[in-house]
């Protein structure tokens, strides 16, 4: 291409721009029905790859890999981003990523005048990047809580769409109840055809609901202090992308000395991607096309390079670099001689189909997806029940929601094979954890009055729970009472949880679930019938 | 108007629409002699020809359904289980009440229940959705429980309960068909057509199965199925009211209809080698004058085909 010929190339680049603006809304659509999707659909099986996100980033590829020291063939579709991004530069971060399309979608709501060009902190999001994975290859996968499909996810199924259900719900409630016919004509039939596509099912209820739409939110308030403030200076998956952009052998060429003292294309580029001396460094350039349009001289144009001749680009000083990994070494072995590692939470019940612990951790991206997926709404994100590296990982909180006994979406759904896919048989067997009567509140013990609600829902089709009947004798009056005590028969019961989800009573239940006994962790077995001369019962 | 005599009004508005939120009257039927029950109990393989002839026998659909009227249809499909393990009500059974309803004329036939595991899990695999979408039928709907719909009803004629919460539709449907399937339950003995109603109430149910047996005669008192359909087709013996194995079940191939419900729970528990007298809640209900289960004051017509 020709530079200095306005009136040739601005309509071209126009169009490409426009093309740009259609593939970000496009792919944030696709990514928005994949999200909405992530959902039983009336067939055992997902029907869409609603994870396919995270099969192709390669930032998660990486750490995941890396961690746990194999290939993981699930996430291998991040070859093709990486390819591309070789062949193309960062133009994922500019033409894809949801992420990054919502940002840009902000900015009519944001000042343009108070932010800041320069980009704030030029080699965070690379010193992230280096710590991250460092740390991976020690065995600390923190890639999910800087990815940005983590937190966009985590954010919207965490937050975001429940609270919408929970907004929709109120307001079609609101007019069920109390408005006139006339008007129930017309919301009734919005509100069936809202229910049918994008609201979620049901309403569900999360921990961490606010934080996880904190950080999400923190990273659209963040554009208030510079456009694109976290993929310029926070995204590790945008600086990945930028190393792989600099190997590769398209680019930008900027503009020269003849500009005189033009510097629109470096005042308007989101990614600060250009220089004082107007060089575009292909690391940060999101091939937005912007500076294409708007360059007077149109001087901006596509151009190659031989593989490895980029001057430009910012780089780490060997301090920071040294220092970075230093940290990344440090943390993994003080994290192995807390008493967490000595003795787990019982309450850290893993869904059906994770892998031990240590493999579980390293491979869960934190991508939420088994918690949106999970129809009994039993999968919660962690606190410190793992751990302080443990926080979003999923669990099974079983006073709120419960493991379906027919379900394997969690499985299916699963990036990275963290959790295992089950067939259904499998899943019937794998036992996650085991129930246990709390016996003081338990009505049949604690007050005799007869109840049977966990029996009645205890899904294996040999019930584990099962009763023994006694004869209670009231000491002040003689009357006499048969009454039906419930107990769990641990080789039966896969602690599902359906039995605490049920339980009747107020407040905390009378049955309850915990991970003694799960399959996937040879230390928690439980005694078995035939030992119990050895265990001194 | 000022932008803060506008809220004002607003709030007080809105005030006022919340503390006028309706409540439901039913008219409850008190103890009311109860006379002799007409029954039918029809065998045979082909479940859709049973239904019909169980139903020819209490004098046709047209007895129930009118022109133009809302009908519900009740089975148990409380369950994530397939039809062949007999914890929920066989789809064709329920396929065939609605075939009858619609050619007596029904205005709209309305399929619902209550779950107890995930609602669309348990439309699905119990085979309704599937009829349902069959049937392409504008007047035949399966909905899902919509937590709106339910109402706080007194009931007046409770021994045990003052009110509870009812699902609407199945109150104000002019003509209710209750279609349980008959299985083994750990507290109840017996699940049948009188704790089929656990499918259209709300709250907290797990609170009701504390006196279950006099707090379901009671809810009968305001929940009156016009008509009772109990698929026995497949009785469950063992580890219901959920099962999931075979060898628990036992197919015996009949239905059984009566417009009385505590006539039809009666007979269905001889299906069961049990005297009716064995379950709580026949007893109950029977008391309250809900119905008959005296064998002597309940005609029977059988047929196997």
């Amino acid at each position: 291409m020709r530079p200095g010929d306005p009136a040739a190339q601005k309509p071209l680049y126009r169009r490409l721009r426009l093309v740009r603006m259609a593939s970000q809304l496009g792919f944030l659509l696709l990514f928005l029905f994949l999200f909405v999707n992530t959902d039983y659909s009336g067939s055992d099986t997902i029907q869409y790859a609603v994870n396919l996100l995270f099969r192709i980033d390669p930032l998660l590829a990486i750490t995941a890999m890396l961690a746990v020291r194999a290939v993981i063939a699930l996430m291998l579709p991040a070859l093709l981003l990486v390819g591309l991004s070789l062949l193309l530069g960062r133009f994922f971060c500019g033409w894809v990523c949801p992420l990054g399309s919502l940002v840009d979608g902000v900015q009519p709501a944001m000042k343009q005048g108070r932010r800041r060009q320069t980009t704030l902190f030029p080699q965070l999001a690379a010193t992230l990047l280096i710590f991250v994975l460092v740390s991976a290859l020690l065995g600390l996968p923190l890639a999910g809580y800087v990815d940005p499909f983590s937190i966009l996810v985590r954010g919207l199924a965490q937050a975001v769409y429940p609270a919408s259900h929970n907004l929709a719900e109120s307001f079609f409630t609101m007019t069920y109840l109390h408005a006139p016919a006339w008007v129930n004509q017309i919301t009734e039939p919005v509100y069936g055809f809202l229910k049918e596509t994008v609201l979620p099912f049901e309403r569900k209820y999360f921990s961490l609901s606010l934080l996880s739409l904190a950080i999400l939110a923190a990273v659209f308030l963040a554009e208030a202090v510079q456009r694109r403030f976290f993929c310029r200076n926070i995204c590790p998956l945008g600086a990945l992308l930028g190393w792989f952009a600099r190997l590769g052998p398209t680019g930008l060429r900027g503009g020269d000395d003849d500009c005189g003292a033009c510097r629109l294309c470096s005042r308007i580029c989101r990614m600060g991607a250009i220089d004082e001396r107007r060089r575009i460094d292909p690391q940060r350039c999101s091939l937005c096309i912007d500076c294409l349009v708007r360059c007077p001289r149109q001087v901006i144009s596509f151009r190659s390079f031989l593989p490895g001749s980029r001057g430009v680009g910012v780089s780490l000083s060997r301090r920071r670099l040294v220092g970075t990994i230093a940290l990344g070494c440090v943390i993994p072995p003080i994290l192995g001689v807390r008493r967490l590692t000595a003795a787990p939470n019982p309450l850290l019940i893993r869904p059906p189909g994770a892998l031990t612990e240590a493999e579980f951790l390293q491979r869960c991206v934190r991508c939420a997806e088994c918690i949106q997926v999970c129809i009994g709404n039993g999968l919660q994100p962690v606190l410190l029940e793992a751990g302080i590296e443990g926080i979003f990982s999923p669990h099974l909180v079983a006073r709120t929601g419960y493991c379906e006994f027919n379900c394997t979406l969690c499985g299916q759904i699963c990036p990275t094979g963290a959790i295992k896919e089950l067939t259904r048989a499998e899943k019937h067997r794998t036992k996650i954890g085991n129930a246990w009567f709390d016996k003081d509140r338990c009505l049949p013990y604690a007050k005799g009055i007869p109840c049977i609600v966990c029996e009645e829902h205890c899904p294996t089709p040999d019930k584990a729970i099962k009763f023994r009947t006694v004869v209670m004798v009231d000491d002040l009056t003689g009357q006499q009472q048969e009454i039906r005590r419930p107990f769990i028969v641990d080789e039966l019961c896969i602690g599902c949880g359906i039995c605490e989800t049920k339980c009747p009573l107020p407040g905390r239940a009378a049955v309850f679930v915990t991970s003694d006994g799960e399959m996937r962790n040879p230390d928690n077995l439980l005694p078995e019938k035939g030992e119990t001369d050895q265990w001194g019962y | 108007m000022e932008r803060r005599t506008f809220l004002r009004q607003l709030l007080l508005y809105s005030l006022g629409l919340s503390l006028s939120a309706p409540r439901f009257g039913v008219a409850a039927t008190g103890a009311e002699t109860t006379g002799a029950a007409e029954l039918s109990l029809v065998s045979g393989a082909d479940y859709s020809a049973v239904v019909r002839r169980a139903l020819q026998l209490l004098g046709g659909m047209e007895r129930f359904v009118r022109p133009g009227a809302s009908v519900v249809v009740k089975p148990n499909i409380a369950w994530d289980r397939t039809p062949e393990y007999g914890a929920t009500t066989h789809p064709l059974v329920v396929k065939t009440l609605v075939e009858l309803a619609l050619q007596a004329g029904a205005g709209e036939v309305r399929i619902f229940d209550h779950t107890c595991n995930e609602k669309r899990r348990c439309y699905v695999n119990s085979g309704i959705a599937d009829i349902v979408g069959a049937m392409a039928e504008r007047r035949v709907k399966l909905d899902y429980i919509d937590s709106r719909k339910f109402v706080e009803v007194k009931i007046t004629g409770g021994r045990s309960l003052d009110s509870w919460e009812i699902y609407r539709d199945a109150l104000t449907a002019d003509c209710y068909i209750n279609v349980p399937v008959a299985k083994h339950h750990g507290l109840s003995g017996l699940t049948l057509g009188l704790k089929n109603v656990m499918g259209v109430v709300g709250g907290n149910r797990g609170r009701l199965h504390h006196g279950l047996a006099q707090k379901l005669a009671d809810l009968a008192t305001v929940v009156r199925p016009t008509l009772t359909v109990i698929d026995a087709t497949r009785l469950l013996l063992r580890n219901g009211p959920q099962g999931g194995r075979l060898e628990d079940v036992r197919q015996v191939d009949t239905v059984i209809a009566s417009a009385d419900p505590v006539a039809a729970d009666a007979v269905a528990t001889t299906l069961f080698g049990l005297e009716p007298e064995r379950i709580e809640t026949t007893v109950a209900a029977f008391q309250m004058g809900l119905g008959q289960m005296d064998p002597s004051r309940i005609h029977i017509s059988e047929q196997r085909l």
